[in-house]
């Protein structure tokens, strides 16, 4: 592939998860609505939300600077690059040339400092405590992730999404302890980084409980939907990450379209059963107490570590 | 018999017995603080402390003193003379605290001696010497706001260590309230409370309602707490007129305040829930709270009880068919409750959030006179049903539940074995209501220049209602004491030592009303 075609691809592909991304979470509501027997709201819900931001005049504080401004452009646009360099339903990425695990973690932590430090920028207490706290998780989040994925790599013999991927999928589904723990891991990072219970409550109206929310308190209309649209999207690359990685089934090798239409439907299924796991976790767990966040964390980096180490035995 | 004990104990001559259970002395100004160590070394508990306008400038300063035995209150009062202060007891019995200083809000004596002598109910936009439950204060009159500095808040100092300042709007649909908290990092080193947001006169507004239309204000203080307010206000108008109420009354007003216990602690359990996130159990406890308003509208007309007390008896009645309707459905609703609190208390992720977060101590909550859930939490075993009972209560067994660690899960407990005990109470009610009248008759007039207490335990604590009847016989003075103005300042010390985000939870275990306290 030229590079042009592979960068309207990439585009292309970003494209379709942006669309995707509102209707997951909104899935993942639903479901967890109807574990509460209620009815919750419309699946839809996703797009009317950001549809009414995105009308919206952003508010910003007299003594913010351009990084309050900047903050939710570069978490929205790192997202969307990282979308880039994931496989979806090909066994290859459309700009996997580009880079690899490094810099998709990379992206990633760009995305979050600079909306960490766009919460501190206006001087709000919330703003602080959402950064401190967010930062804390993801201190530990990232080697977790980084480990996690490096196993995959060890056994890929390769950093790049893509060519894991394609192993992975020659290789077909593996029960190797390595693999279960290295999953393991990464469902625990998935939780911290969507911020999802028993991490942070995406629901909460207490401003004091908050992680994510907390940091994001000070933003409204437009520049509140870029980092909502962000936060769905990263959740569904992770979970993009997650289920080709480890349940390398169906991905289309050619681009025919019977084929495609099989890899679409297998994607969607996988992402409907994980969305089912993550809601799981959800109702039957109790938010942790903030400081037993870390444990947590700490547990999922323990799992990768092992995961990494059953690689050389 | 009885007077001759609180003359002995309190070591004075003119104690006379007003009412049964109802003991008044009145005292010069300069006792009240020996009268007070006194009292509170016989064992007796600060109530209620408030201020009346005596004319001509005085203002009389109440003191308001519980006793379980014999059971009762005995009321300590001194006249202030004109433009003098009056001596404080707060530094003494921190119970008197917030009563002090709202008794120089309101009627303009200062507590002399008080440790921390500023205005508790009045913002810093009220002009100075306006003084609104004074006779001469007409309260329809717009009253101008004064610009000016806001008070300062205790300030913070030291690295990393800041202030959050939260409310009083807030992200949820509650009331209006400003927090103030001291942090270093996520430990909260203190909070200051700034309340009184939705003070609306209510006290002052009881002064001018005919007697017979103060129970719909009475009703009206705190949306949750409307029959435990309307019991402890007729109860005053009941022992002002020297009116009984029918068997078949009490026994009905004992159902309707335990089935307002009931739906507020199995609402409040599902708060507890929700502010941890843990979904399912909340959203069940909601459901069962929903099932039992929907059946108080369809018995007695109104989700949350109101119109259903009257002064002399009650508006409502239950038939056999609907008795037997409401013992099923509380027989179901007993096994649902029991099925979610297990939920909860089986989970560890749920116990581990409740276990150990937000005590308050036996002793500071002693101290700080709290009443009601939170004080049988921390240790405090009172109950006005058992202590000084009313309406029917005397004739009915229950226990009084108290839990001993005054942390969150004990005021979750607290409650959860209250509604064991309200659906017990409900049953020997229903199950045996006596026949006869609903309501015995009111004279047309109440007695001039009288004054009574009224009280009732309210599912958050004690409801009282000190009225006082002018030389015509219309109402002269209210003071209303909501459980929630006794615990707020307990809040204050639970929280430091715990951590920001555990702060939401802490809070919803009291769950203090705001309308309550600010009336």
């Amino acid at each position: 592939m030229n590079l042009v075609d592979s960068f309207g691809l990439g585009l292309l592909q970003a494209a379709v998860l942006l669309a995707l991304a509102p209707l997951l979470r909104g899935t993942i509501k639903k479901l967890k609505a109807a574990f509460q027997n209620r009815q919750g709201p419309p699946l839809l819900q996703g797009y009317y939300d950001l549809a009414k931001l995105l009308g919206k005049e952003p508010v910003r504080s007299d003594v913010s600077s351009w990084v309050f401004v900047a903050g939710p452009r570069v978490y929205f646009a790192t997202a969307v690059a990282a979308t880039t360099l994931v496989p979806v339903i090909v066994a290859g990425a459309p700009l996997e040339e580009a880079g690899g695990i490094l810099v998709l973690v990379g992206l990633l932590a760009l995305g979050r400092f600079f909306l960490a430090a766009a919460a501190l920028d206006t001087g709000s207490p919330f703003g602080g405590m959402g950064s401190s706290r967010e930062m804390a998780v993801s201190a530990l989040a990232e080697p977790a992730l980084m480990l996690g994925l490096f196993t995959v790599a060890l056994w890929g013999g390769s950093l790049n999404l893509g060519d894991l991927v394609r192993t992975t999928a020659a290789r077909g589904l593996s029960a190797h302890p390595s693999d279960l723990l290295a999953a393991a891991a990464l469902f625990i990072v998935l939780i911290a980084e969507a911020g999802r219970v028993p991490v942070d409550n995406p629901a909460t109206h207490l401003e004091l409980t908050m992680i994510h929310e907390a940091m994001v308190l000070e933003y409204s209309g437009a520049d509140l939907a870029l980092v909502e649209w962000a936060s769905a999207l990263k959740e569904l690359l992770f979970m993009t990450v997650l289920v080709n990685l480890f349940l390398p089934l169906g991905l289309a090798t050619g681009v025919g379209a019977a084929a495609l239409a099989i890899a679409t439907g297998l994607y969607l299924a996988k992402l409907f059963l994980l969305s089912v796991g993550v809601t799981l976790v959800e109702v039957t767990n109790a938010k942790l107490r903030l400081f037993r966040v870390p444990e947590l964390m700490s547990a999922s980096l323990g799992l990768a570590f092992l995961a990494l180490a059953l690689r050389f035995l | 018999m009885s007077a001759a004990v609180w003359r002995e104990r309190l070591g004075v001559e003119g104690l006379v017995e007003e009412r049964p259970g109802e003991w008044v002395v009145r005292a010069e100004l300069s006792e009240l603080p020996a009268l007070a160590d006194r009292a509170a070394g016989s064992g007796l508990r600060l109530a209620s402390l408030f201020g009346t306008d005596e004319g001509e400038g005085r203002t009389a300063v109440h003191h308001l003193w519980a006793c379980a035995e014999p059971p009762g209150f005995v009321r300590v009062w001194a006249v202030v003379p004109a433009g003098a202060g009056f001596p404080s007891i707060s530094a003494r019995h921190p119970a008197a605290n917030w009563f002090e200083r709202e008794v120089m809000d309101a009627f303009g004596p200062v507590p002399a001696g008080h440790p921390n002598p500023n205005h508790v109910s009045l913002h810093d936009d009220w002009p100075e010497g306006a003084f609104e439950l004074r006779k001469d204060f007409d309260e329809r009159r717009v009253v101008p706001r004064v610009g000016g500095q806001y008070r300062a808040y205790r300030p913070v100092t030291g690295e990393g260590v800041f202030h959050i300042p939260v409310g009083p709007v807030h992200a949820g649909i509650i009331e209006p309230g400003h927090f103030r908290f001291g942090v270093a990092g996520e430990p909260v080193l203190y909070l200051q409370l700034r309340l009184f947001y939705v003070h609306k006169g209510i006290e002052k507004r009881f002064e001018r309602l005919p007697w017979r239309h103060g129970l719909f204000l009475a009703e009206s203080i705190s949306g949750d707490t409307a029959v435990g307010h309307a019991l402890a206000w007729v109860h005053a108008i009941e022992r002002l007129a020297g009116v009984e109420p029918p068997p078949r009354a009490r026994h009905l007003r004992v159902a309707l305040l335990e089935l307002e216990r009931v739906y507020n602690h199995v609402a409040d359990v599902g708060a507890i829930a929700t502010d941890v996130a843990f979904t399912v159990p909340a959203s069940r406890a909601q459901a069962i709270r929903e099932d039992l308003v929907r059946s108080h509208e369809r018995l007695f007309g109104s989700r949350l009880l109101r119109g259903t007390i009257a002064a002399g008896g009650v508006k409502c009645d239950l038939t056999l068919r609907s008795r037997k309707e409401l013992m099923a459905q509380l027989a179901r609703l007993g096994r649902d409750f029991k099925d979610l609190v297990s939920l909860l208390i089986d989970s560890g992720t749920f116990t581990d959030r409740v276990d150990g977060t937000g005590v308050l101590e036996t002793q500071v909550a002693r101290e700080l006179g709290v009443v009601g859930v939170a004080a049988r939490a921390s240790g405090l075993d009172l109950d006005l049903r058992r202590d000084q009972p009313h309406d029917a209560y005397r004739g009915l067994r229950f226990e009084v539940p108290v839990e001993e660690v005054g942390d969150v899960r004990a005021r979750l407990m607290v409650r959860a074995r209250e509604v064991e005990q309200s659906l017990s109470l409900l049953a020997q009610v229903l199950d045996a209501l006596p026949d006869g009248a609903l309501l015995s008759p009111l004279p047309d007039a109440l007695p001039a220049e009288a004054s009574a207490l009224g009280w009732a335990e309210g599912w958050r604590g004690e409801c009282l209602h000190w009225v006082r009847t002018d030389a015509r016989g219309g109402i002269d003075r209210v003071k209303v004491t909501d459980p929630s103005s006794r615990n707020w300042p307990a809040l204050v010390r639970a929280v430091p030592g715990n951590i920001v985000p555990d702060f939401p939870v802490i809070n919803k275990s009291f769950n203090l009303s705001y309308a309550g306290n600010d009336r």
